[in-house]
């Protein structure tokens, strides 16, 4: 029987943690299931609008693409500054694929019966 | 403080700018982005959700606006979510650098409560259409 951790967690105290690069590689995963998740959502919305759908589609390269930018070129130093702008570009294009599926929600054509 | 000051201070600039403390461990600066990643893929999950319980469910009879009651709260919620994560990662970044306790998360509150208010929705709109 392993003894109770006593004490607060530390960054380390996992044995996935001990290592920078498992986190940085971890973090690239979750890009790269973002990036997914938009062409996911691209590919429903292809369904109900096919140029909003395409448009969904397209941004998830570019999600990928952001992604490889915590990987590349920044070093970890200056991650948080970096990080700012990137996410900040990823909340935008949320909002932005939200409202146009308002739109489309409300006054697009519907295909009732698909999921009878 | 006036809410373009809020909104401002939301802006990447901001942030950039924001560099009281000390740099935080790689580790935790992943951590707090991978956060900030799930919580966009639930968003994301939440828009394919509402968009698909209008576009594609069935109407229900005798609830002509249903679908909409179901679907339009969840496509709104994905995009307040968005928001928030980004809010929570500003503010959690912000604590790891001064080194101070991480800012308690109102967002699995909001997520639980609107899910569940669109349940009990849900149920209402079902058990009206099964009367008629």
């Amino acid at each position: 029987m392993t003894e109770p951790a006593s004490g607060p967690a530390e960054a380390g105290d996992e044995p996935e943690e001990r290592v920078p690069g498992l986190g940085r590689e971890r973090t690239a995963l979750a890009w790269t299931r973002t990036a997914i998740s938009f062409a996911a959502l691209g590919g429903a919305v292809l369904k109900a609008n096919v140029v909003t759908g395409l448009i969904i589609l397209a941004i998830a390269p570019v999600i990928w693409h952001l992604g490889r930018v915590s990987r590349g070129r920044a070093d970890e130093t200056s991650l948080p500054a970096v990080g700012a702008t990137r996410l900040f570009l990823i909340t935008a294009a949320i909002v932005a694929v939200s409202l146009l599926c308002l739109v489309i929600a409300v006054f697009g054509h519907a295909a009732p019966g698909v999921l009878r | 403080m006036s809410w373009s000051r809020r909104l401002a201070a939301l802006l990447p600039g901001a942030a950039a700018k924001d560099t009281g403390g000390t740099e935080p461990d790689a580790r935790f600066t992943f951590a707090n982005e991978r956060t900030f990643l799930a919580w966009s893929r639930t968003a994301l999950a939440l828009v394919v959700a509402g968009l698909a319980i209008v576009q594609l469910l069935p109407p229900f009879p005798g609830v002509p606006a249903g679908r909409h009651l179901l679907g339009l709260p969840l496509i709104a919620l994905g995009a307040v979510l968005a928001v928030a994560a980004y809010v929570e990662w500003m503010r959690n970044q912000r604590a790891l650098r001064r080194g101070e306790p991480l800012p308690q998360s109102v967002m699995p509150w909001i997520l639980a409560a609107t899910v569940t208010a669109v349940a009990l929705v849900a149920a209402v709109v079902l058990l009206v259409s099964a009367l008629r």
